[in-house]
């Protein structure tokens, strides 16, 4: 299989290039409808803010790597960019790249499952622009089953590897529904909308923002369906919730042990959460010693993500082994396809050797003979055929190793010359 | 019929400790090997359990109630069956170990101890005296895991206080869920304590005569009674939560293992029979 693999990734180059190299879905239609039919058949480009890849069939032999990574940088120039920023993978190693994209294992967060539904969107883009060809799609349903396994199979994408959903997670382990309780957000800047939306997502029950500037606090809080509390007055109505996120910019603290103290003297008690993801801190870490006062800050949320991260590096061998399972199906259903036309060349190859022959040395077998002389020499054919076909057939069979398949194919082809003919016949048919 | 229930007798401590080992290793090892088989373990222990109850009580021609060793196998099953039916309409499957263990521990006791009756005393074949003992049973079955959850909700509890993430943590379920599932243990246990209580005060004094109500078993019972009443009401009344609540329970409890160890092994009592 001819399939090449273009990467740019964390794995090769430095942000800057990852970021100058992203392509936005117009820049992806507009990479495939002038690469379509000029350097690639078919194909696949997959533009993350992490990575930027491009996989396809050449459209002609001569097609390389260095073509299409030509072609992407006129589209897309980017100074300084060298070679080396690149990885190239060819056939099965490209097969298998794709397979460690979708299932998160080569992501700079081990087991984001975000880039499952990346891959996904990548190979709609190429079917609505008809660059998905019968391989892709294939491709595409088995890169498929390979994500869904390593996710039900294995815990590659289990536990909390952020900050804000890590808060959220432990906030779980205090609260049992989510649905039933408050939370507010204190700061709209990018870490409090993040916290906010997991929250959401969690099915919190009520959830509100507070800001200094009270615009952004809005705009948050009209996407999340969230109510605005002011700023100014925030400290009176903290009795009131379950669990406060802190995550301003403050250069100081916004909540001392004392503010936190008659919070919960009104509030009885009650178990509350406070997360503190700010930094530098906001919350006096003192309020830990509160009872049912439940405090942490970005030091102890991290603890959690650097044990997850660690356990998702435990399940990558697992997941390696799902990839090698589903690289091997896939080939061998793409060595079937080769094996019905190599019995067939190879069949076509003795035939035409064998009608040569009979009609040079025809005149020498009286012709009421003829018919025998066709029978005989069919028959040698098919013996000698015989074991050769059944061989080749019994490789499209399930668990047998792709790799010494598509091994014994392309030495058949190489030793009775098959293919040669052809694309001798193409090139005369090109002059 | 009798070499069978000597059979079943040697073999539940062994499917005991088969269960809580291989509860134990999934709470360790959290994967999903044993995630879901574990129960059918637990299953088939409680099953074997039943049968070898069953055939006691066909074979001595007397519920398994009448001494201490026979009454630890009954709450062994009844404990784990409980949890066997929380597990199954909660789902929560973190907590089988420090239950089951408890099963265990009662089971190798019953096991190393107890003895073919035939012959009890005509007393302890009265029904009143079947319903009083059972429901006492399930009342500590009861409070048996209600003190186990809330002695899992204080070490979860100091856990994510002092940001120790390990086992406990990942393993357990959340604070509410613990405060809950030891809340309704304890309204089960008292409950069913109120309803043992309350046939014992009828019969009791007519079945025995030496029957005291300064026995320190009655006292005993009574003391763990009021303390889960305490607890209780405090919780639906007085808006009680968390550690104070938990605490009444794992105290409660405390009490009823000291007054039971108190009366059948150290102080006279005519409640000492089991």
């Amino acid at each position: 299989m001819n399939l090449l693999a273009l990467s740019i990734s964390h794995n090769s180059a430095p942000v800057e290039f990852r970021e100058a190299l992203f392509l936005q879905k117009e820049e992806i239609d507009e990479f495939i409808a002038k690469a379509k039919g000029n350097i690639l058949s078919e194909g696949l480009v997959i533009s993350t803010c992490n990575r930027t890849e491009i996989y396809g069939l050449p459209a002609a032999p001569e097609i390389s790597f260095d073509h299409i990574l030509k072609f992407l940088l006129n589209q897309k120039p980017v100074p300084k960019i060298k070679n080396e920023h690149f990885k190239n993978y060819f056939s099965r190693e490209a097969v298998n790249h794709l397979f460690r994209v979708i299932t998160g294992i080569d992501s700079m967060l081990i087991g984001d499952n975000q880039i499952y539904h990346q891959v996904k969107d990548s190979f709609l883009i190429s079917e609505k622009n008809q660059f998905a060809g019968f391989l892709m799609k294939k491709l595409f349903d088995a890169a498929i089953k390979t994500g869904k396994r390593a996710i039900s199979e294995s815990e590659i994408s289990e536990g909390a590897v952020t900050v804000s959903y890590a808060a959220v997670q432990l906030v779980e382990k205090i609260f049992s529904n989510l649905s039933k309780k408050s939370a507010l957000v204190i700061g709209a800047g990018e870490t409090g909308e993040i916290a906010a939306k997991h929250l959401k997502e969690r099915g919190i029950g009520k959830l509100s923002i507070t800001n200094r500037t009270i615009e952004r606090a809005e705009k948050i809080a009209g996407k999340l369906n969230a109510k605005i509390i002011p700023f100014a007055d925030f400290k009176e109505y903290l009795p009131k919730y379950d669990i406060v996120i802190s995550a301003t910019r403050s250069e100081g603290l916004i909540l001392n042990k004392d503010d936190i103290q008659l919070m919960m003297k009104k509030r009885n008690f009650i178990p509350t959460v406070l997360m503190d993801i700010a930094v530098p801190r906001d919350i006096d870490p003192a309020s830990k010693e509160i009872d049912y006062v439940f405090y942490n800050d970005i030091d102890s949320l991290n603890i959690i993500v650097e044990q997850n991260l660690a356990k998702r590096k435990d399940e990558i061998p697992k997941v390696e082994k799902i990839i090698e399972e589903e690289v091997s199906t896939f080939f061998n259903w793409y060595n079937s396809l080769e094996i019905a036309p190599t019995i067939k060349d190879l069949r076509d190859i003795f035939e035409n050797i064998r009608s040569e022959e009979i009609s040079k040395n025809k005149n020498r077998f009286n012709s009421e003979d003829h018919e025998k002389l066709e029978i005989i020499t069919k028959r040698i054919i098919n013996k000698i055929l015989h074991n050769p076909t059944v061989e080749l057939k019994k490789l499209t069979e399930r668990g047998n190793n792709s790799d010494e398949a598509e091994m014994k194919i392309s030495i058949i082809r190489e030793l009775f010359g098959i293919g040669r003919d052809s694309a001798k016949s193409e090139d005369e048919d090109n002059i | 019929m009798n070499s069978f229930i000597d059979l079943l007798n040697i073999l539940l401590p062994f499917l005991y400790l088969l269960t809580f080992v291989i509860y134990s290793y999934n709470f360790m090892k959290g994967d999903k090997t044993f995630f879901n088989s574990k129960r059918l373990f637990l299953f088939l222990t409680l099953l074997l359990h039943s049968i070898y109850l069953i055939l006691r009580v066909i074979e001595f021609k007397h519920p398994p109630i009448t001494n201490v060793f026979e009454i630890l196998t009954v709450l062994a099953f009844s404990v784990s069956f409980a949890y066997f039916i929380l597990e199954l309409h909660t789902d929560i499957r973190g907590t089988g170990p420090f239950i089951i263990i408890i099963s265990l521990i009662f089971q190798i006791i019953s096991s190393l101890f107890i003895e073919d009756l035939i012959e009890v005393k005509e007393v302890l074949r009265s029904n009143l005296l079947g319903l009083h003992v059972f429901s006492a049973l399930i009342g500590y079955a009861g409070i048996t895991m209600s003190a186990i959850y809330g002695i899992l909700y204080l070490i979860l509890y100091k856990e994510i206080k002092f940001n120790k993430f390990g086992l406990i943590f990942n393993r357990l379920p959340s604070l509410e869920i613990l405060e809950r599932l030891s809340f309704y243990s304890a309204i089960i246990g008292f409950v069913l304590m109120s309803v043992a209580i309350l046939i014992g005060i009828i019969w009791l004094p007519k079945a025995f005569p030496d029957f005291s109500y300064t026995d320190p078993k009655l006292i005993g019972t009574f003391l763990v009674w009021i303390v889960y009443g305490i607890g209780i009401i405090s919780k639906i009344f007085g808006k009680w939560q968390g550690k104070r609540v938990v605490a009444f329970s794992i105290i409660g409890f405390f009490i009823a293992i000291l007054s039971t160890a108190l009366t059948n092994f150290l102080a006279q009592s005519f409640h000492s029979f089991y």
